[in-house]
């Protein structure tokens, strides 16, 4: 055997090695992607899942003007605690203000005019008492006294009315007071500023708005509101615990106490945040709080809960699989 | 007497070089097609591999195959969760949207929204950019055979070449803006699409608007239940299906197998060529062995006993095949190598089909010496005077 003949079993083993080199490449497996962050896990044997959003306890209050204006100051910045009755912000009163000084100025009037009516009345008193008081009833006529006494009736009478129309004034300046009250907006309770939308100078409109002039609420206590779907609804049992992790790192989690049970199964939204948000299903809403500082948690933010359920005590066959089987 | 043997084989040039051509040509054909075969079913379930974290895939009952996403209610995902045994579950959106590149062209494309806090069924290979990057303001990665490929920048001049997606371009998503932050490596699908990460809230705003919108929701199960009992217990809690990762991949490849011919035709080429290799090869050794009769009836004459002789053949037999064989082999080891990773024609050379190929062409030159040695047992030594 000689080196020619050697040439094309050599380059058929070469040959064949590629082979075996390629073939245990392919075997080898990439390794999985690892996950960024943890996916949330529960700690109770048995539970249901829900998703939870975070709110004030006192709920997100949004807070609203009765009277439509333009602002002219805003007391209040972005997460400053304040108390109730503490002015949050004011919308210009010069108009009103205006208004206060003529009905102010109709007081003065009104109390001129009651002055008035006294002395009038006081003319026609001594006038009546002029006649009434003659002892000879022929020195007077009937008519002139008649005349007489009406006069200081109605001079009593304009008196009265003289005095209400003071009443009424006073009342009209309380009313614009009331009405200038108004145009500052006050904190209904005690709690913290999450949302401050509305700057001097815009117009402060009445009436519900999609996004809050201001919104508050009490942040001592954070309240998470859970959707439970309604398929999982019936297994939810009321005062049991439940645990909430932070979305992006599981190792933040805290458990929750017990608050309420909404009565009401609302239809779902998705919180997208998008302006179409879609309703796909009905939810129970069940709250659950806990402490502020258990978790750097912010209020709207989303959590994944897990609420523990006794065990599940017979299976229960949904319809599907049900029809699955039947087959 | 083997020496003499290989020097009877390599003496007569010819016919060497076509009976190692035949089984090299049968070599290839049974490694290279089934090879390609096994690849493109594998990209059939290639996504479900490249997912590889999840053990369980639940899904609507009625989904057939992997690329056949029907959706199912966002709550649905909860309820999940809530069955024992589950771990942990996450959203997975698989839907096919339409790019519009920068000169207005329209490309269908397959939109993954992973699970924004986890990012569970990400890319495992990020060529550039980082995986954590998708939390960014429109943020997608693109497949590097996307990228490459069908998404690139369109040429700017009518004969300039487009140029690949970097990192930063700007793509349009059903009118809303989608900035590439990564190039990954992903496997290529069946359909050979453009692959667009990114989460699952964005990509359920770059879809079209649909009152569903959850096409899987990825399960990992508690380690001391086995898969298929937690998967049974999903689908028997909440009427989902619940597939393991295996099951799932077994029902997709059987779906591409009932409704494709792709199998009829490989197997077909294969056979062709395992009965093209051995009538070849047969006929040539054969012919072969024929010509040489005269020195086997010269050692017959000399007293070589039919032992020997079968083996002198058997050697001849046997050196072909292993030539034929390895440069065969070398020869599709070499495409499958240049074609690894590639979004078109790929294929997939792995221990089995070598070893299964190997057999094949074992047979043949078996099947080449066996009918030689026949001639050989019945020859009169006297032949050689003749």
């Amino acid at each position: 055997m000689n080196l020619k003949n050697k040439i094309l079993p050599g380059i058929a083993a070469l040959g064949l090695l590629i082979a075996v080199v390629v073939a245990i490449q392919a075997e080898q497996k990439t390794p999985p992607a690892q996950p960024v962050a943890q996916p949330a896990q529960a700690p109770f044997k048995s539970y249901i899942g829900g998703a939870g959003l975070i709110e004030a306890s006192s709920n997100n209050i949004h807070i609203g003007t009765g009277l439509a204006g333009i602002v002219k100051t805003v007391f209040v910045k972005v997460g400053q605690p304040v108390k109730a009755g503490a002015p949050l912000f004011h919308i210009d009163d010069r108009e009103l203000q205006a208004a206060l000084l003529i009905k102010d100025a109709n007081v003065l009037k009104a109390k001129a005019a009651v002055e008035e009516a006294r002395a009038t009345l006081e003319d026609a008193r001594s006038q009546y008492a002029l006649v009434s008081s003659a002892g000879d009833r022929r020195a007077v006529s009937i008519d002139d006294v008649q005349k007489r006494r009406n006069a200081e009736l109605l001079a009593k009478a304009r008196l009265e009315s003289a005095r209400a129309a003071v009443i009424a004034s006073d009342a009209d300046v309380k009313s614009t007071r009331t009405g200038i009250e108004r145009l500052t907006v006050r904190a209904p309770i005690d709690g913290e500023v999450m949302q401050v939308n509305i700057r001097p100078g815009e117009f402060a409109q009445a009436g519900v708005l999609s996004t809050p002039l201001v919104m508050m609420g009490n942040l001592d206590l954070l309240y998470v509101r859970v959707n439970i779907d309604e398929n999982d609804a019936w297994r939810f049992k009321p005062q049991t615990p439940a645990a909430a992790t932070m979305r992006g790192n599981r190792d933040l989690k805290t458990m929750l106490s017990f608050v309420r049970v909404e009565p009401y199964v609302t239809p779902k939204q998705s919180l997208t945040g998008a302006s179409t948000e879609r309703v796909d299903t009905r939810v129970l809403q069940v709250l659950y709080s806990f402490r502020r500082d258990a978790l750097p948690a912010y209020v709207g933010q989303q959590m994944d809960v897990f609420i523990e359920t006794p065990e599940l005590p017979t299976p229960v066959v949904p319809l599907a699989v049900a029809r699955e089987e039947g087959k | 007497m083997f020496q003499i043997a290989l020097k009877m084989l390599f003496g007569d040039r010819g016919k060497y070089f076509g009976i190692i051509t035949g089984i090299a040509l049968a070599s290839l054909l049974m490694i290279q097609q089934p090879g390609i075969l096994i690849s493109i079913f594998s990209r059939t379930y290639s996504f479900i591999s490249d997912v590889a974290l999840p053990d369980i895939w639940v899904m609507d009952p009625m989904v057939k195959y992997v690329d056949d996403s029907q959706p199912m209610l966002d709550t649905e995902l909860y309820r999940i969760r809530g069955v024992k045994g589950v771990e942990w579950a996450v959203p997975l959106y698989k839907g096919n949207q339409r790019v519009r590149l920068a000169d207005g062209q329209l490309v269908g494309s397959n939109l993954l929204g992973l699970d924004d806090a986890t990012l569970i069924g990400g890319p495992a290979v990020m060529l550039k950019g980082r995986l954590a990057d998708l939390r960014l303001p429109d943020a997608v990665i693109v497949d590097e055979a996307g990228a490459t490929g069908r998404l690139a920048k369109p040429a700017t001049t009518p004969e300039g070449k487009p140029t690949p997606l970097q990192v930063g371009d700007i793509l349009e998503i059903n009118d809303k803006r989608a900035l590439v932050v990564g190039i990954a490596q992903a496997r290529a699908t069946f359909q050979s699409q453009p692959i667009i990460y990114t989460t699952y809230t964005r990509a359920t705003s770059f879809a079209l608007s649909e009152r569903k919108q959850l096409s899987y929701i990825l399960v990992k199960a508690k380690s001391d239940e086995s898969l298929q009992t937690v998967a049974r217990r999903i689908t028997h809690d909440t009427g989902m299906a619940a597939r393991t990762a295996q099951e799932f991949k077994d029902m997709t490849f059987r779906y591409i197998l009932n409704n494709t011919s792709i199998l009829t035709n490989f197997g077909f080429v294969v056979v062709v060529g395992f009965i093209v290799g051995a009538a070849v090869t047969g006929q040539i050794f054969y012919n072969f062995t024929l010509d040489n009769l005269r020195y086997f009836a010269v050692f017959k004459a000399m007293g070589a006993t039919d032992r020997m002789l079968r083996r002198m053949i058997l050697l001849q037999a046997l050196l072909v095949g292993f030539v034929g064989f390895g440069l065969g082999a070398g020869a599709t080891a070499l495409f499958a190598a240049a074609t690894r990773g590639r979004a078109g024609l790929s294929m997939t050379l792995n221990w089995e089909l070598l070893v299964g190929s190997g057999i094949a062409v074992a047979l043949i030159v078996l099947f080449a010496a066996l009918i030689s040695v026949r001639k050989v047992l019945r020859l009169e030594p006297a032949v050689v005077f003749k």
